[in-house]
């Protein structure tokens, strides 16, 4: 057995019996499985590793902690529950086309923070009672928002997954757009209709008008003009806006990132709609974020300790001399799994290898489909970060009665995922 | 632009300490102060 193997052992029984037996948070368990494999290893307690671990992904803490605030500020201000409201108005005679928009509503904020946990938290929130007043079962309404709000951390414009291993081989994130639409709209479709459909034939619109009077908004005239409706959305508007100018004209407005940019559309947000105390909106939207950049904190120590140690090299090793069909095999398997951990851990420790693995083929297809495969770790007990905040919402206690309604997407963002890495020649070249 | 990054880092810590000091339970608290070590070295430059 490879010393190596050892290590790696040791951290992940660490793990195991911090997050099951001990409890504690995954942050911490992560924290101490990386201080077991330095200590196994002969290196003490690297204070400077387990530092610098942390450093991995502060950007990636300030592009959720900034878009979480966005999120809280277009929610406080009215605008979600507002677009909501329009869509299922408008759209309520056609079931099909509905759930595909509350499918995007469900996404959006996943989209633009990178994190499931925000679009469970603000608009899985706001969808989840519109969802059952429909008709749809508590379990398959859970299942509709933890789906939704991974395809939503997976679709563009932010994709922390497809970074974390476009960073581990030198490639920009640049061109995934179009790749990252064509995985994710056909499976998110199927998914929405596959468990809301037949349910959603017996919407009772009344009832939904009754109850959403009162939730919608109060005064129930943002509806009633048109006026006041595109003032909510400025705030939306100004972000895709500063998101696309710096791209669109580069020398006249600079790219000021993605942080800044919320930040600049959640100020725009305390204007234009209902009133919202920014400071405690803020201090809000750090809170229900914490939990998650704690674990982006954990998987820092957690790949630091393993690139110490050698155990990343080792699985590298191992997953580029498996034969291809176990190598498709692992993937399926392996990615999913390791989201136990968290799926952007999975990304990382073996998204990079298993792209390393298939470097003859288009980079970016393999990529973003590796990045679509490892955002279902986000089911993966015990950290299933989209899954348990997902039966929160709904109120279901038992998290695997929800999981156990995902199964069947999953198998549909496995197998679409294998075949953009099989065809991912073909695929790049056209689209490409 | 450093000095916008910094004060944007400065801004999300103000709120990451204030809840540090809010959260009753210790495990959360030591969640948060994982998350306060980037931020303060970040704010003052140190890495």
């Amino acid at each position: 057995m490879q010393i190596e193997l050892i290590f790696f052992i040791a951290m992940i029984v660490t793990f195991l019996i911090g997050a099951f037996l001990l409890k504690l948070p995954i942050s911490l368990s992560m924290m101490l499985a990386s201080i077991a494999g330095a200590l196994v290893s002969g290196h003490g307690i690297p204070i400077k590793h387990l530092v610098e671990g942390t450093f991995g992904y502060i950007d990636t803490i300030l592009v959720i902690a900034t878009a979480m605030m966005f999120m809280k500020v277009i929610e406080e201000s009215g605008a979600l529950d507002t677009l909501n409201f329009l869509i299922v108005r408008k759209f309520h005679n056609n079931p099909v086309l509905l759930l595909i928009l509350i499918m995007i509503i469900i996404m959006f904020p996943g989209m633009i923070t990178g994190s499931s946990t925000a679009a469970v938290l603000s608009s899985g929130a706001i969808v989840a009672p519109v969802l059952m007043t429909m008709g749809i079962p508590v379990a398959e309404t859970g299942a509709i928002i933890a789906m939704g709000a991974i395809y939503g951390m997976i679709a563009p414009p932010v994709n922390v997954p497809a970074m974390i291993i476009g960073g581990g081989i030198d490639l920009p994130y640049v061109g995934f757009t179009i790749p990252l639409l064509l995985l994710i709209v056909p499976v998110a479709v199927f998914t929405v209709l596959f468990l809301g459909l037949k349910y959603a034939k017996n919407f009772d619109y009344e009832q939904f008008i009754l109850s959403s009077t009162n939730s919608v908004d109060s005064s129930s005239e943002l509806v009633k003009s048109n006026v006041k409706e595109i003032k909510l959305f400025i705030p939306i508007l100004v972000l895709i806006f500063l998101m696309l100018a710096s791209k669109i004209a580069p020398q006249i407005i600079p790219n000021l990132g993605m942080p800044l940019i919320f930040l600049i559309s959640a100020i725009v947000g305390l204007f234009t709609g209902k009133k919202v105390n920014f400071i405690q909106t803020s201090k809000s939207a750090v809170k229900s974020t914490l939990p998650v950049l704690g674990i982006l904190m954990g998987v820092g120590m957690f790949i630091q300790i393993m690139t110490l140690t050698g155990v990343r090299g080792f699985i590298v090793d191992v997953a580029l001399s498996l034969p291809s069909v176990f190598l498709y095999l692992g993937i399926a398997i392996f990615i999913p799994l390791f989201g136990a951990v968290s799926a952007f851990g999975s990304s990382s420790v073996l998204g990079v290898p298993f792209c390393l693995a298939l470097l003859g083929k288009n980079e970016i297809i393999v990529a973003a489909a590796l990045s679509f495969i490892a955002g279902t770790g986000d089911l993966v007990p015990p950290t299933a970060l989209a899954g348990i905040f997902a039966a929160q919402v709904v109120g279901e206690e038992n998290y695997f009665n929800i999981l156990k309604k995902c199964i069947i997407p999953v198998i549909a963002i496995v197998v679409w995922g294998l075949v953009f890495i099989i065809f991912a020649n073909p695929i790049g070249d056209l689209i490409l | 632009m450093a000095l916008v990054y910094r004060l944007l880092v400065a801004f999300v810590l103000l709120f990451t300490v204030w809840e540090l000091f809010d959260e009753e339970d210790l495990w959360n608290q030591a969640n948060n102060a994982l998350v306060i070590i980037p931020l303060l070295l970040r704010v003052l430059m140190i890495k």
